[in-house]
């Protein structure tokens, strides 16, 4: 009983080093589940105060996801429009598992990688750059020196973050926020009027459109359709699975996210993996991003720098547990949230589309609040059925 | 042994001093033409910035070659702008400027601290300071009364502040993944409510803004009076609030009992406890002062600035914000002297643009670079709060 | 002595975690002016009983009566506004604050109102000193005075606070001999005052010396109460573990091969960069056990770090079976034949995390047959695993099973495993035994002397001298950074001891 406690993190100068309170706390999927399932019901009640009806609301944007394409029943127009909307959700879900396995991979070193925006941003401009520089380039060839420009780009931008951690102990959540403005506001600069890369027409300030060659194919449906990007999200999946648990570099890095100092006891140089753990999550960013341009985009306007995919990423990987079932299902249902409340598919007659993507950016938050407090979910699964679920809380007071 | 600690310092600050002079010369009223005057004079800035790094004078070092490669690369950019300009860029009017956009990061940072003084870190300040932007329009309003705008502001920044307070404390919950939650929370709420409300985009006369205090007296004093008139004369109710808030900082923190009691907590939560200090007390009340404070620093940028709200109008500022009380070794003087240094580099932008013509993009950029300049030169020696982003778990 | 009045009474107090009584309907009494010891082995539940006492823990059942009045002790406020002071055996002491303000803190003096009169702080502490006959300054900060400092701090706080009740948890631990019979001496004026004190230790000659009445608690029950002129160190020692203990380890003879650890004027400097090694020289030879005997704090970590490769010295060598290994990193140690039992198997030793395959294989996870071109074979981790496991006798799981899942007994098999498996030419133990039960502490000793007679080279650091004692072939103590004298195994406590607190420094030189 009195055998020593564990001791407490060490505590890193300036923040604190993220804790793995996701990992096996508790298995299975409840949490996740039950996160999900609380932040759409919190979600309800706010439509609903706001003098809406958050059934037919769910159910429009359900709709617009074109998740009821895999439903036989729905035939005719109806199916070729769910057609459609899946094709464009599909597409989303693409960039937002890599940007979840951004988030993800870095988190397996103990660090939390807030920068998959400029990440995704840097990885975009660089496959866009091949794609409207380099002309006299073959097809597939093309293809992949674009992609790979975008991990390249990806990378650095992971991996400026990544070598400040090593070298100086600057934590990478304020360095990687710093990087995404510096990227956002870097990358209007490009574009704008007058801007050094700026397309060809001087009165827009946009890029040119990339060249044929450097397109991805698409598989299903027309323009835009289903490019093959959902392939590469698949792999990647895969890639990542296998350099955690199947490499050296993976070990090194796991040990180091969960537990520094022991990681330093046996050798494993500590720094060099913070290193490579964001350079290589960058990477998995900047593909995103030479997808999402390579995939349907083809260019970018200044205006563009926006969205933010990346951040919905991070809500992706800490539903999906950093696991690469969950991550896939975690960014299935973002995707569909996004796309069904996205002007195009949602009728404003029952929800008024710029609410509802605003509701969107709520649920991820409280998913990401009760996926983060998974004791409060645990203690209220417990008070429904009455029964004691995996093991003791950790060190709960023992009051009845 | 006190001479070997000493030197590397003074060269540190030597090098600094050079790299300032290396701008200053080419500026009014010097306005040297020769480019080799900055060229040596940085390179001499670097030069000492890099002998006091090997000496292990690690931050006065860094700070050095900082100083020494800006001053240096300005001192080459002063001499190619003519000296109209640079005295159009170069105002009084610059400095009041800084205080403006030093005063959203200053009342957030005061409330950082107060947070990771306590022991919870609180990377939820932008989203706290966007719920104040957003709330304080909201008040104002309403109400038609700027005093209830900020009211609004404070309120649902605590409420906020509440939020994260319970996750990470009794929730125990990550600490930076509840802060990031509260800053997506806040982005969702006020987009949602702002969409909601105001459809139709506000129309800035419907916002009561902060007052802004004439101070005409300054005028009369004699030489430096014209001066100080152009930097404090006309600063909003706001910012001499913010002067408030870091002096209530410092006092409340190092010279009252609950200051003591704060720090204790931050530091040793469970020697605290053994005292007979609440230790969940006095984190919650922590987290909801930095949610008030935080909260004031958004309505500044919303009804004390540009008098409308936008979404996601924060912007990092509450990063930002962070990095300053880290830079500021979790001091309120400190802090307040880093968020004057990011608020410069906010401030240089808008002439930069205007006379110099350079991309407003680019010279976007130079806050956020700056910052993260700062944050990697310095940040790996300053020692936070023992106990900051540790859950306490009472026995 | 026994007509003093009875100022506390715990009655039938049981204490439950999951999975453990900690108390088990114990009863406990203390009188007044007495010094009463709470004596055990680690885990026998003598900090949980204490804690309950103090309002830290809620007992689940059993009754709390101070000068006679049963009460309710809900939080350490209570205990406090009830008289009871407590000393934790780690320091409740905040480092960067100064003596008074830590002796004054959630009382503190107050000036217009609201502000801090820390000048008032001040005098309170000189004064409450001066009562005691303690000498402080109370402007130090905290973190800037020694360890025997910080203790009286930590007295002077209950005292402030009204204690007539003291509570001293394992107050020795840090303590230099010198310091502790200081200690002793405050205490007994103390009591002459009418206090009363519970003193909690597992260290049969300090209850001896100081304690009128002795309780002795095994596995969460009391098993007896002694009086002093009662007792002997063979009769409490059979209570405490509940048969007889083995003082001595069994061994034959060291026979002392050729040098394999070398050490040449080693300097280190600790994490505020000051020199916590000032120029250490020993060799350690195959086949013997070199002892270092010290106070904790005089420069073992910062010697271990370097020998180890964690901790890059400013001077000197080391050198492992004739390869120069300084300030190469912990894998040349590693590579070089070092193995490395580190003194805190939570922090450094394992990986919680991970399986007890991957822990094992956290050195060699790089070289073949582990790994080849970067690809790791997970099959061949578990076998080693598994082969390890059964030789190692550790129990609670597998290859698979995660090492928080194990007792800390189990968990250091593992780390010993790791090391021993290895199959190292030296072997760096520091703290082996550290919170281990009896059980674990006589297989690790049993271990640590085969490695010896396979010819290892094994150096052994570690606080009880106890364990010094009865392992080493030959002892070091170090003080101060120094190596003050070397002494062969027949040494005796009394001059480790001397030696320990700086004694010894010329005789040695």
């Amino acid at each position: 009983m009195s055998e020593a406690t564990p001791s407490e993190p060490t505590p890193e100068p300036g923040l604190p080093r993220i804790t793995n309170i996701f990992y096996e706390r508790i298995g299975g999927a409840l949490v996740p589940l039950a996160a999900t399932a609380l932040a759409f019901l919190i979600g309800g009640l706010v439509v609903l105060i706001t003098g809406h009806n958050p059934l037919t609301a769910y159910r429009a944007i359900f709709n617009g996801t074109g998740f009821n394409w895999f439903f036989p029943w729905v035939t005719g127009d109806e199916r070729r429009i769910a057609a459609k909307d899946l094709q464009e959700t599909l597409r989303v879900t693409t960039p937002l598992i890599l940007t979840a396995l951004a988030v993800a991979f870095a988190f397996r070193a103990g660090l939390f990688n807030i920068g998959g925006q400029g990440q995704y941003w840097v990885g975009f401009m660089a496959a866009l750059f091949v794609g409207t520089h380099l002309h006299s380039l073959p097809r597939p060839l093309h293809v992949i020196v674009g992609l790979g420009a975008g991990i390249v780009g990806g990378m650095l931008w992971g991996g400026i973050a990544g070598f400040l951690r090593a070298t100086s102990g600057a934590h990478e959540v304020i360095t990687t926020i710093m990087l995404n403005w510096i990227a956002i506001f870097g990358g209007q600069y490009l574009y704008e009027l007058g801007g050094p890369l700026q397309g060809t027409n001087a009165s827009l300030p946009r890029s040119d459109v990339i060249d044929a060659s450097a397109k991805l194919w698409v598989w299903w449906g027309t323009f835009p359709g289903l490019h093959v990007g959902i392939f590469i999200a698949v792999a990647a999946l895969v890639v990542y699975t296998l350099i955690l648990n199947r490499t050296t570099l993976g070990f090194g890095i796991r040990a180091v996210g969960f537990n520094p100092d022991a990681a330093a006891y046996s050798g494993i140089p500590v720094r060099r993996n913070y290193f490579l753990a964001l350079a290589i999550a960058g990477g998995f960013a900047g593909i995103a991003g030479a997808i999402d341009v390579l995939g349907f985009k083809y260019s970018i306007d200044t205006s563009d720098f926006g969205s933010g995919i990346a951040f919905t990423g991070i809500a992706v990987a800490l539903l999906g547990r950093n696991k690469p079932v969950g991550i896939f299902f975690a960014a299935l249902l973002f995707a569909g949230l996004q796309v069904g409340t996205s002007s195009r598919n949602l009728d404003p007659a029952i929800f008024p589309p710029e609410l509802a993507t605003d509701l969107s950016t709520m649920i991820q938050a409280l998913v990401i609040f009760f996926v983060a407090a998974d004791v409060l979910i645990i203690y209220i699964w417990r008070l429904r059925r009455h029964l004691k679920v995996g093991r003791p809380l950790k060190e709960e007071p023992a009051k009845t | 042994m006190i001479d070997r600690a000493r030197t590397p310092r003074s060269v540190g600050i030597a090098g600094i001093a050079l790299g300032i002079f290396a701008f200053w010369v080419t500026v009014p009223p010097f306005t040297t033409r020769f480019f080799g005057i900055p060229v040596v004079l940085g390179l001499a800035a670097l030069g000492l910035g890099a002998a006091a790094l090997v000496q292990g004078e690690r931050r006065l070092g860094s700070f050095a070659l900082g100083f020494g490669f800006i001053g240096m690369l300005g001192g080459l950019w002063a001499q190619g702008v003519d000296e109209a300009t640079l005295k159009d860029v170069l105002t009084a009017g610059l400095l009041a400027s800084t205080l403006r956009f030093a005063t959203p990061l200053a009342f957030a940072a005061m409330g950082g601290i107060f947070s990771e003084r306590s022991g919870v870190v609180n990377i939820g300040l932008e989203g706290m300071m966007l719920t104040g932007a957003f709330f304080a329009v909201w008040g104002s309003i309403w109400s038609g009364s700027w005093v209830v705008g900020l009211l609004m502001a404070m309120v649902f920044g605590a409420l906020l502040a509440l939020i994260h307070a319970f996750f990470s404390i009794h929730l125990r919950a990550d600490q930076i993944v509840s802060g990031f939650a509260v800053n997506f929370l806040a982005l969702g709420v006020t987009g949602y409510l702002f969409s909601d409300l105001y459809s139709s985009g506000i129309e800035t006369n419907d916002v009561s803004r902060v007052p802004t205090l004439s101070l005409d007296f300054l005028d009369d004093i004699p030489g430096i009076g014209a001066f100080l008139h152009d930097v404090f004369g006309g600063l909003s109710l706001l910012v001499w609030l913010m002067f408030l808030a870091v002096g209530l900082t410092y006092v409340v923190l190092f010279r009252t009992p609950l200051g003591l009691r704060i720090r204790s907590v931050g530091e040793h939560p469970r020697a605290a406890d053994t005292v007979g200090i609440s230790v969940y007390a006095i984190r919650y009340l922590a987290v909801t002062t930095s949610g008030v404070l935080a909260a004031l620093g958004g309505a500044f940028l919303s009804i004390g600035f540009v008098g409308t709200f936008s979404e996601n109008m924060t912007s990092g500022r509450g990063f930002i914000a962070l990095a300053a009380v880290i830079f500021g070794k979790w001091r309120p003087g400190l802090a307040f002297l880093a968020t004057l240094l990011f608020g410069f580099g906010f401030a240089l932008a808008i002439p930069l643009q205007r006379e110099a013509g350079i991309s407003e993009n680019l010279v976007s950029t130079f806050p956020y670079i700056l910052t993260l300049v700062a944050v990697a030169g310095l940040i790996g020696r300053s020692i936070p709060p023992a106990a900051d982003g540790r859950p306490y778990v009472k026995q | 002595m026994s007509s003093a009045p009875t100022v506390l009474e715990l009655k039938g107090i049981t204490k439950r975690f999951p999975g453990v009584v900690a108390n088990d309907s114990v009863d406990f009494d203390l009188r007044r002016g007495e010094v009463h010891a709470l004596l055990g082995e680690n885990g026998a539940g003598k900090s949980t009983l204490m804690n309950v006492l103090y309002g830290l823990y809620q007992p689940d059942e059993g009754e709390i009566s101070v000068h006679g009045k049963p009460v309710s002790i809900r939080s350490p406020k209570d205990a406090i506004d009830l008289g009871i002071g407590m000393v934790h055996q780690h320091f409740m002491l905040i480092p960067v604050m100064t003596v008074a303000e830590n002796i004054v803190l959630a009382t503190e003096p107050k000036k217009a109102g609201v502000l801090l009169d820390y000048e008032a702080a001040v005098k309170r502490a000189e004064d409450i000193a001066r009562t005691f006959n303690f000498s402080i300054n109370p402007r130090a900060r905290v973190q800037n005075i020694g360890v025997g400092q910080q203790q009286r701090v930590e007295i002077l706080k209950a005292l402030y606070r009204g204690a007539d009740i003291l509570i001293l948890d394992e107050p020795t631990a840090v303590l230099t001999p010198q310091e502790t019979r200081e200690l002793f001496g405050i205490l007994r004026s103390l009591t002459n005052e009418g206090m009363s004190v519970i003193f909690i230790t597992h260290k049969l000659n300090e209850v001896l010396e100081i304690a009128d009445r002795i309780t002795v608690l095994r596995r969460g029950k009391m098993i007896e109460t002694f009086s002093r002129e009662g007792a002997t160190q063979e009769t409490l020692a059979r209570s405490m573990v509940g048969r007889e203990v083995l003082l001595r380890v069994e061994k034959t003879p060291a026979q002392p091969g050729e040098k394999v650890l070398e050490v040449r004027d080693l300097k280190v400097l600790d994490d505020r960069q000051l020199e916590a090694v000032k120029g250490v020289s020993f060799d350690v030879c195959a086949g013997e056990i070199v002892g270092l005997a010290g106070v904790d704090g005089n420069g073992q970590s910062e010697l271990v770090d370097a020998l180890t490769g964690l901790r890059k010295p400013v001077d000197g060598k080391v050198i492992v079976s004739g390869k120069d290994v300084t300030g190469q990193g912990a894998r040349a140690s590693f590579d070089a034949g070092e193995g490395h039992i580190p003194e805190d198997r939570h922090r450094r030793g394992l990986v919680l995390d991970f399986t007890l395959a991957e822990n094992i294989a956290l050195h060699d996870y790089r070289k073949a047959p582990d790994s080849k071109f970067g690809w790791l074979f997970p099959g061949r981790l578990t076998e080693r695993a598994k082969r390890l496991i059964k030789e190692f006798d550790v129990r609670g799981g597998g290859p698979q099973t995660h090492a928080e899942a194990l007792s800390g007994g189990n968990q250091q098999k593992v780390v010993i495993a790791r090391e021993v498996g290895r199959n190292p030419n030296a072997l760096v133990a520091a703290q082996p035994t550290r919170g281990l039960d009896v059980g674990a502490i006589e297989f690790v000793h049993q271990r640590l002397v085969a490695e010896r007679d396979e010819g290892k080279a094994v150096l052994l650091v570690s606080l009880e001298l106890d364990e010094i004692l009865s392992l080493s072939d030959r002892i070091l103590v170090i003080y101060e950074g120094r190596i003050v004298g070397e002494y062969g195994s027949e040494a005796t406590d009394e001059q480790l001891g001397i030696a320990m607190t700086g004694g010894a420094g010329e005789e040695a030189a």
